[in-house]
This record gives structure tokens, C-alpha cells and sequence, in this order.
């Protein structure tokens, strides 16, 4: 549109500015979690950018090596909330994607289940607090609290709205030439679905999970309302992680922080291609 | 290239399997069974859910009283919440207080966002590593983000540092134990996550504008302004509208790095909705009151809702 050169330098300048404050908050907790604990709060003249004598020891502590500096007994490492996570996480993506995908197919080729589109994004709508004392109340009825696999069932159906819509913009950008030519060949419907149209969107599969699974990851709340100890994810833990008896454990939490944000930043910019797509429920495809 | 989804697209096999109809019965079959799982989820976590938080928030039930929640008629109080409601001044407060939060970081995150996708519209060097990085801020785990901000945002922290030297002076704001700095520090903590969802899609949006249309109206002696007023911005309304209510929806959520940096406090400075219900249904755990909350919120949202879209349907046949 404009291309003189002030424009040019104002240009420079702006996004320079913007990656700054985009990359700060998240070099610092990068740096905080290789500080030794005599940098972890350091104010004033002696505060450190970089660590000063950079340290591995805040990963050890969290999982559960002692190491000189920190002699705080933690009652539980990292280990088990990371496995937590990722376990709830990926259940929850296939929960989300198997019913997701099915629905979207069945929609998009035949025609059912035309309230779903409505009501999945109704689902999306609504603060998850608002509708969780009822879940808590059913979670503890089936004894799914305080279980990845309870997580696992809540995040599938939160996630599922995103799941189906995703993958139903797919579909429905899918030419059906092909599907109609194996028709025609004799091949059954089912049979077409499974051998020739799921094989065809795997690119859509894979980038439709990857954004389910980064929203999964991602939840606090619904984990801080539905596990209680056993299988707490990373951000709960995270948060338990300091007490009063402790102080602020910023190096740990530094570290664990770190570990929680890696992946779904690495993800994320795997899939940014069709990130508008996901985040605005397929109304605007990229 | 972007384009708006059109709904339901008629190719030849529609028209082809509306000859045979044994072909339309077994596809309808297969449907059926296709949607089966996803609206059994969806009626399991709708239905249900719904009658009990009705039923509950009639009550005084607490999961402290010893007795099942099937049993709450026991402790039967009619509209007794919902009367409470009304003259909780915590309640009017924590929703005011999410208003603000969102009469702020939503415009915020939409000029901001506005800015920087026209910044990024044309090639320019180093144009595709910037825009990942970019979005970097809305991937990171909020939580995460939460702590992130916490910790710049001590006393002794990197934000007061960059501000003393910035300003040749010693700034030592405790941003987090003030009630004015604490609100703007989760504000700026919401504005530096989804500024970036902003940029996404408006970046999306700008880009598919017809580009001739702006090429003519170039050679027509269009200034930028111009140019920008009355070709891209109407073409950019539906675009901008998703943006927004997306924004207004998640923001009006709040929790996750509100609640990790601040947890509500200092006192009740930085509590909205989300924090405020958190905290009756952790710590004074009177779930009958909590659900009548949660379901004046639902039915509030939802009659808002329907006036929105009711409004954007009107506004298109206009």
C-alpha cells in the first residue's frame, strides 16, 4: 500500500517495539529457570537479565533431585503432573476428534444433526464456570473426580465443539468427485469414509488434533475444580508448587513453566496456517 | 486467500443421490450414526447438568451437609438465592469489574491488533519469522502466562527496573499488592496473551480484500485514509465483528492469569466473575447459591446472545 521510506522506517521501528514486548515476559521466565537461587529475586543493581552462572539445578529439583541450594522437601516431583497432562490431553483430543470428525462427515454428507453447529458453539459460549458445580456434582456421582480419564471425558466434550467445526470447514472444502467414484465402483459408504476419505484428510486430522490437544494443555481451571491431588496437571501443580512455608520457588516454577509452554508454542507455529480457521470456528478459512 | 464458508454448497452428488433413494437411506443411516457420539456428549453435558444446577440453586445445599445433592429438597428455600443475588453487593461488583476489564482489553487488543496487521499487509524483509513470533504470546499455557506476568511485576522485578531506568529514577511499585496497578497489571497481562488472536485475524481479514478495488482507488487520487475508510473497512465488517465477539466472549472468561497472578486480590480489587463464583463454590462452598449465580449468568448470556445474532440477521437483509 505504501512503501516511501519513513513508512518503511516507522515499519522497522513498530514491529521491533511489538517483538520486544511479545518476547520479554517470556525470555524472562526462560532465563529465570536457568538462575541459581541467589539470582532467582535479585532487585535493584543486582538484577541479572541473563543468569550470572547458569544452573540446571532448578529441573533437578522438580523432579525430585536434591540439589545443594534447595533444601525444601517437596511432597511431590513434576513427574506425575506432567504425565497427567499429557495423558488427559491426549484422551481428550481423541474424545474431541473421534466424535468431532464423525459428526462433521455425518453433517457434511448426509445431512444429519443439523442442530449441532448451534449447540456446540452455545457449548463454547458459556464460561466454564458456570456450568461446573453440576459437572462436579456428576464427576463425583461417577468417580471421575481427581482421574486423568475424568479429565480426559470433560476436555473431550469442551474441545469437541472446536473438533467438529474444524473438521466440517474440511469436508466440506473436500472436492467429492472421488468419493462419488468409488461409490459408483460399488464400494459401501462406510467403506468409503474409512479406506478413501480419512486417508485423504490426514493433513486436516493432524492439524485439527494439534489444536485441540494446545487447548487441552492449556486449561487451569477445569483441572483445578476436578483433580485434587492423584493426578493433578502441570498448572495446578505449578500453582501448589510454593507455600508459605517455601516462599515463591521461582526458579522451579520457572523451569516447570518452561516445560508446560514449549510444546504448545512449538505446535502452534506448526499449524498457524490454519489457526484462523480453528479460532474462528471455520467462519474465516486462511 | 481467504474467503467467507458459504453454507451448504449443492454439488452434482446431491442431486445425483436424490435420484436413488435406497442410497439416501443408507447415507441417512450412516449419518445418524456418525452424529450419534457428539450429540450424546452434547445432551450429557447440557441436559443434565442444567436440571440439577436448576434444582440445586432452589436449595441451601452444601457438599459439607452430610447429604447426597439428590436429597437437597431437604434444605428447600424457594428463591431464597435468587432474592440473595439481587442484594449481593460482591456479586454486582465482580461483574462490574469484568465489564471494565473488557471495555478496556478488547479495544486495546483490537487497535493494537488493527496496527500491526496493517503493518504486516505487504512483503517486507524478515516478514514470516516475525509473524510467527508474533503469535507466540496466545500459545503460551494462560497459567503460564499468569506466573510469567507475576514475576515481572514484583517490586524487585524487571518491569519496575525497565521503568527506573527508562525514567532515570528508582521505581519500586509493589504492582500486585495495589488495587489500582494489580487491575492494570492483569489487564496488560490480557492484552500482551490475545493482541495477538486480534492480529491473526484481522491480518486474514485485510488480506482478503480484493486488491484491485484498492489499486483503482488508487489512481483515482485515494489517500490511504480514504482508501482504508471506505474499501477495506466494509469489506472487513463480518471479519471485524468475529474478532470482537470472540474477544468479548473468552475476556468475559477471565480467570486463568488472573487468578495466578493475583488470585482475586489484593482484597477483592481484581476479582471478576469467574474468580468471584471460583471462590464461593472453593472456599464458602454454598453450591445451591453458586448454581443460582451460574444460572442467572447462563440465561443472561443467553438472552444476549439472541439478541445479538437477531440484530446481525436483521442487519443483513437490510
Amino acid at each position: 500500500m505504501n512503501r516511501s521510506l519513513p513508512f518503511e522506517v516507522f515499519r522497522y521501528a513498530a514491529i521491533s517495539l511489538a517483538l520486544a514486548v511479545t518476547l520479554v515476559p517470556t525470555l524472562w521466565m526462560a532465563s529465570m529457570a536457568f538462575k541459581p537461587i541467589a539470582e532467582w529475586s535479585a532487585a535493584g543493581a543486582d538484577l541479572t537479565w541473563w543468569p550470572k552462572n547458569p544452573t540446571l539445578d532448578n529441573f533437578r529439583f522438580i523432579f525430585g533431585t536434591s540439589t545443594s541450594d534447595l533444601i525444601v522437601a517437596l511432597d511431590r516431583t513434576a513427574g506425575k503432573p506432567i504425565l497427567s497432562s499429557l495423558l488427559s490431553a491426549v484422551f481428550g483430543t481423541l474424545i474431541a476428534m473421534g466424535c468431532g470428525t464423525a459428526a462433521a462427515y455425518g453433517l457434511s454428507r448426509f445431512g444429519s444433526g443439523k442442530n449441532l453447529p448451534l449447540a456446540l458453539i452455545q457449548l463454547r459460549l458459556f464460561p466454564p464456570m458456570a456450568v461446573m458445580i453440576p459437572v462436579m456434582i456428576m464427576w463425583a456421582f461417577l468417580g471421575l473426580v481427581d482421574s486423568w480419564w475424568g479429565l480426559a471425558l470433560i476436555y473431550g466434550i469442551v474441545t469437541l465443539p472446536f473438533a467438529f467445526w474444524l473438521m466440517k470447514t474440511f469436508f466440506d472444502d473436500m472436492p467429492r468427485e472421488i468419493e462419488d467414484a468409488a461409490l459408483v465402483e460399488g464400494c459401501s459408504r462406510s467403506r468409503v469414509f474409512m479406506k478413501i476419505t480419512l486417508p485423504m484428510m490426514r493433513p486436516a486430522l493432524a492439524s485439527s488434533a494439534l489444536f485441540v490437544f494446545i487447548l487441552n494443555w492449556s486449561d487451569y481451571l477445569i483441572a483445578l475444580l476436578l483433580t485434587t491431588r492423584e493426578w493433578v496437571t502441570i498448572p495446578v501443580y505449578m500453582a501448589s508448587l510454593s507455600s508459605s512455608m517455601t516462599g515463591q520457588l521461582y526458579g522451579a516454577k520457572a523451569a516447570l513453566g518452561l516445560i508446560a509452554a514449549v510444546p504448545p508454542v512449538i505446535m502452534g507455529i506448526a499449524i498457524q496456517r490454519h489457526l484462523v480457521r480453528g479460532l474462528t470456528f471455520g467462519a474465516l478459512k486462511q | 486467500m481467504t474467503s467467507l464458508a458459504t453454507p451448504e454448497k449443492v454439488s452434482m452428488a446431491d442431486l445425483a443421490q436424490g435420484d436413488s433413494p435406497q442410497a439416501e437411506d443408507g447415507g441417512r443411516r450412516l449419518g445418524f450414526l456418525l452424529t450419534l457420539p457428539a450429540q450424546v456428549l452434547v445432551l450429557f453435558i447440557a441436559v443434565f447438568p442444567l436440571l440439577v444446577q436448576l434444582y440445586i440453586s432452589l436449595t441451601d445445599w452444601s457438599p459439607l451437609d452430610g447429604i447426597g445433592w439428590w436429597q437437597a429438597y431437604e434444605l428447600w428455600n424457594g428463591f431464597a438465592n435468587y432474592t440473595d443475588l439481587m442484594a449481593d453487593s460482591r456479586f454486582w461488583s465482580a461483574l462490574g469489574r469484568t465489564a471494565l476489564v473488557m471495555a478496556i482489553c478488547v479495544p486495546a487488543e483490537f487497535l493494537l491488533g488493527l496496527g500491526l496487521a496493517i503493518l504486516f499487509m505487504d512483503d517486507f524483509v524478515g516478514k514470516r519469522v516475525f509473524y510467527s513470533i508474533m503469535l507466540i504470546p496466545m500459545m503460551v499455557v494462560p497459567a503460564v502466562a499468569g506466573y510469567m506476568f507475576f514475576m515481572l511485576f514484583q517490586s524487585g522485578g524487571p518491569v519496575n527496573d525497565i521503568l527506573s531506568s527508562l525514567t532515570g529514577m528508582d521505581v519500586s511499585i509493589a504492582w500486585l499488592s495495589n488495587p489500582t496497578t494489580a487491575l492494570i497489571a492483569v489487564m496488560i497481562a490480557d492484552i500482551w496473551q490475545w493482541t495477538p488472536l486480534m492480529f491473526l485475524i484481522l491480518l486474514a481479514g485485510l488480506v482478503g480484500v480484493p486488491e484491485d478495488q484498492v489499486r483503482a482507488a488508487t489512481l483515482l487520487g485515494a489517500s490511504w485514509w480514504q482508501r482504508f475508510r471506505t474499501i477495506v473497512l466494509p469489506k472487513m465488517k463480518t471479519i471485524i465483528v468475529i474478532a470482537l465477539a470472540i474477544r468479548v466472549i473468552e475476556n468475559f472468561k477471565i480467570f486463568d492469569t488472573l487468578y495466578i497472578m493475583t488470585g482475586g486480590g489484593p482484597g477483592v480489587a481484581t476479582e471478576t466473575i469467574s474468580v468471584y463464583i471460583y471462590k464461593v463454590t472453593q472456599q464458602d462452598l454454598i453450591w445451591g447459591y453458586v448454581a443460582a449465580i451460574a444460572l442467572v449468568i447462563l440465561v443472561a448470556l443467553s438472552i444476549l446472545v439472541s439478541l445479538a445474532i437477531s440484530r446481525m440477521n436483521a442487519g443483513k437483509e437490510a
